[in-house]
């Protein structure tokens, strides 16, 4: 290097003999101890960064005793409690390798493998929001009453949802009743644990069996364990663990189990973080951002006697084109005179070709779970999905004879040649011996 | 003459050194062109097709200025970041090593500590000026090109200017402390070799096999100790609410990197038989 050194006077002949102060430092017994001071360094850190997980989870919860149906009936009829957490969501799903690398940022379709974080806030009552955080992006999704929106950064475009004006009205007359009711259904919802609790555990005692397991923790909080366990075997659902939270009897966490993995769970959200505190209004606020496009989208309120038929439904009154066959969690739903190839392609006037409503099909199994799980499954193809329908739905589906099928770790579907759709919680093979 | 003051001397002329180097100097602008080119690419072709369009926060420079600086750091945190701090922190001590200046240095009556102290704090400060220069200059370049408007957030709401101003000032902020853990990996290399160049290319290798393996989901039990997987944790500055554990976290594990390396460089550097 020819570069001169103002700190030094001269360049020394490179023969040179060692330099005085390196003499003494040598010459000090310190110089070898001098290496341990790195080791100390090091385990401390090591300590310091694993210690408190291991604190944390050696905290035993000692909480008084209840069984299985009190804490069923306290979950019920706890009331919804104003939070802020952070949840974290993974999804060991077993689907066919799907290039996740391709999306940029926040978006619902990386719930479909991976883990993914979500934070919540809600009021308890009609406004909340939840954002899937990506690296740096993010995908939001504002509730507020009979209104929602999403936000998605990457694309820097809004989705706003709402009743149109007449429904409003009557939205704002039958609030009380429809409180606990439909709010407008989200394309790209996400999940929180609340609302995965809620859908196992309404119905949990029809098909299944409740015990309870052994107290744990999550997110600093003591919680009870509650098991549901199908009664059938047919079902690819082994268990479903939800973890409420003693003090408010909130769901903290809920677990799906596989029968073909033993070892995790196939679908795993969470928090990993939460206060129950109301949230500042400004998170529960929305305004679309001057440079984001907005679409709208009016959601139809569903009339009186059409509300009526929908809780018709899970007594066998079904929309026009589905059946269901089998109970519980090992039916299956069989749609027909679908367009799939146009579905797939995210024709939205294909969407008219779905019987009925896709939420009041089989709500009383696994697959409502599922559906709001998978936001966007094979089958859906809604217009916001980002990437292109046709090259996912070839991704995650494998030719068979009797079609295209979908076999997750939880979930088949089946599409047959002529028109038909067979969804359910079961093995791939039910399906197709149905087809 | 006092310790004290004979450290705050040292201190003064490392830091005169470093600036004053042409090669460091030459560094700095060509960070700085960063954000020009990027603006001036960007202005272009605002009309275009393509408008809009890119990876990270381009896509929002053409509508508020105060994005070019977020979109520059995340242009130049992969690689030319990393390749400033090897340059700095590399040449630190094997730089005079080399030029066989180290030994003069270390007959000025100034332990060996104080010595990497101030080199440390030397190579830090040219980190942080390498930082600064991209975000001053994006700031600038961003305001004359698009003009500064009110911050939309990743979360879709939107705050006033002078608080997204301060919310950039974080992510700017976070960006140059991020890089401290690669500074002591630098010089702990730095006191292994008289070699700068060894020194330099091993610190960048560093920050990209570590980029790296952070993609393998394989590890990724490992990957919350990485010393790159915090670097975009930056975003949170641009979400709703600003999660203060995140960054927290990731400060954490840069301070964790930086305790170690130090630690090492220090042993290494005290004990050193130093013969040029």
């Amino acid at each position: 290097m020819t570069e001169t050194q103002p700190s030094s006077p001269a360049t020394p002949p490179p023969s040179s003999p060692v330099a005085p102060a390196s003499a003494t430092a040598l010459a000090t017994p310190s110089a070898r101890r001098r290496w341990a001071v790195p080791a100390v360094v090091a385990t401390a850190v090591a300590g310091a960064f694993v210690a408190p997980p291991l604190l944390a989870a050696a905290g035993d919860a000692s909480l008084p005793e209840v069984t299985p149906l009190e804490l069923l009936a306290e979950v019920a009829e706890a009331e919804p409690m104003a939070l802020t957490g952070t949840a974290v969501y993974t999804a060991r799903l077993g689907l066919p390798e799907i290039p996740f690398a391709e999306i940029a940022g926040a978006d619902p379709i990386a719930l479909l493998a991976g883990s993914s974080t979500i934070r919540v806030w809600t009021d308890g009552e009609e406004r909340s929001r939840a954002a899937l955080l990506g690296p740096a992006s993010e995908y939001s999704v504002v509730r507020d009453g009979p209104e929602a929106w999403t936000y998605s950064s990457e694309e820097d475009a809004v989705v706003h949802y709402a009743l149109s004006a007449e429904d409003e009205a009557r939205y704002e007359a039958l609030a009380d009743q429809l409180r606990a009711g439909p709010s407008p259904e989200v394309a790209g919802e996400l999940p929180t644990p609340e609302e995965a609790a809620r859908l196992v555990l309404d119905r949990a005692e029809e098909h299944s069996t409740v015990s309870l397991d052994a107290q744990t923790t999550v997110a600093g909080r003591d919680a009870y364990q509650l098991v549901v366990t199908p009664r059938s075997t047919e079902t690819l659902v082994a268990r479903v663990v939800v973890a409420v939270d003693a003090e408010t009897s909130t769901p903290l966490r809920v677990q799906v189990w596989s029968t073909q993995d033993e070892a995790t769970p196939a679908l795993d959200v969470g928090f990993t973080d939460v206060t129950f505190a109301a949230p500042e209004d400004a998170v529960l606020e929305f305004t679309a951002p001057a440079s984001a496009t907005v679409e709208e989208v009016v959601v139809p309120l569903p009339e009186v006697t059409e509300m009526e038929r929908t809780e018709g439904a899970a007594k066998g009154e079904l929309p026009e084109g589905v059946t269901v066959a089998g109970e519980g969690w090992e039916s299956v739903t069989t749609l027909t005179g679908l367009d799939v190839a146009a579905l797939v392609a995210g024709d939205p006037a294909a969407l008219a070709s779905v019987p009925g409503s896709e939420r009041t099909l089989g709500s009383e199994s696994a697959q409502e779970l599922i559906g709001e799980f998978l936001p966007e499954d094979g089958e859906g193809g809604h217009p916001g999905l980002s990437l292109d329908g046709a090259a996912l739905y070839e991704q995650l589906t494998t030719e068979v004879p009797e079609g295209r099928l979908l076999s997750s770790s939880l979930l088949s579907l089946l599409v047959t040649e002529d028109g038909r759709v067979l969804v359910g919680a079961v093995p791939a093979e039910t399906l197709r011996g149905m087809a | 003459m006092s310790r004290a003051e004979g450290g705050s001397r040292l201190l003064r002329s490392e830091l005169s050194l470093v600036f004053g180097r042409r090669r460091n100097i030459t560094l700095l602008v060509g960070l700085a062109t960063v954000p020009l080119l990027l603006g001036i690419v960007l202005f272009v072709t605002q009309d275009s097709a393509l408008a809009g369009q890119g990876p990270g926060f381009v896509g929002r420079v053409t509508g508020n200025g105060l994005f070019l600086v977020v979109s520059s750091l995340v242009m130049c945190l992969p690689f030319l970041l990393p390749l400033t701090i090897g340059i700095a922190s590399g040449d630190a001590i094997a730089g005079e090593a080399q030029a066989g200046t180290l030994r003069y240095l270390l007959a000025v009556p100034v332990s060996r500590t104080r010595v990497l102290v101030v080199k440390a704090v030397a190579a830090l400060a040219f980190a942080g000026a390498a930082v600064a220069a991209i975000a001053l200059m994006a700031l600038l370049s961003g305001a004359v090109l698009f003009g500064l408007d009110d911050v939309t957030l990743l979360s879709g709401s939107t705050v006033p200017l002078g608080e997204g101003v301060l919310r950039i000032a974080g992510v700017a902020v976070y960006v140059g402390l991020s890089l401290t853990g690669l500074v002591a990996v630098g010089l702990f290399f730095s006191t292994l070799t008289e070699v700068p160049v060894g020194a330099m290319a091993a610190t960048v290798v560093v920050a990209i096999v570590s980029a790296v393996l952070d993609t393998l989901p394989q590890l990724a039990a490992i990957h919350p100790g990485l010393l790159t997987h915090h670097w975009l944790d930056f975003a949170e500055f641009l979400r709703l609410e600003v999660d203060w554990g995140v960054l927290g976290e990731g400060l954490a594990v840069q301070g964790a990197w930086v305790a170690i390396f130090a630690s090492l460089a220090w042993s290494r550097f005290t004990t050193a038989d130093v013969t040029s």
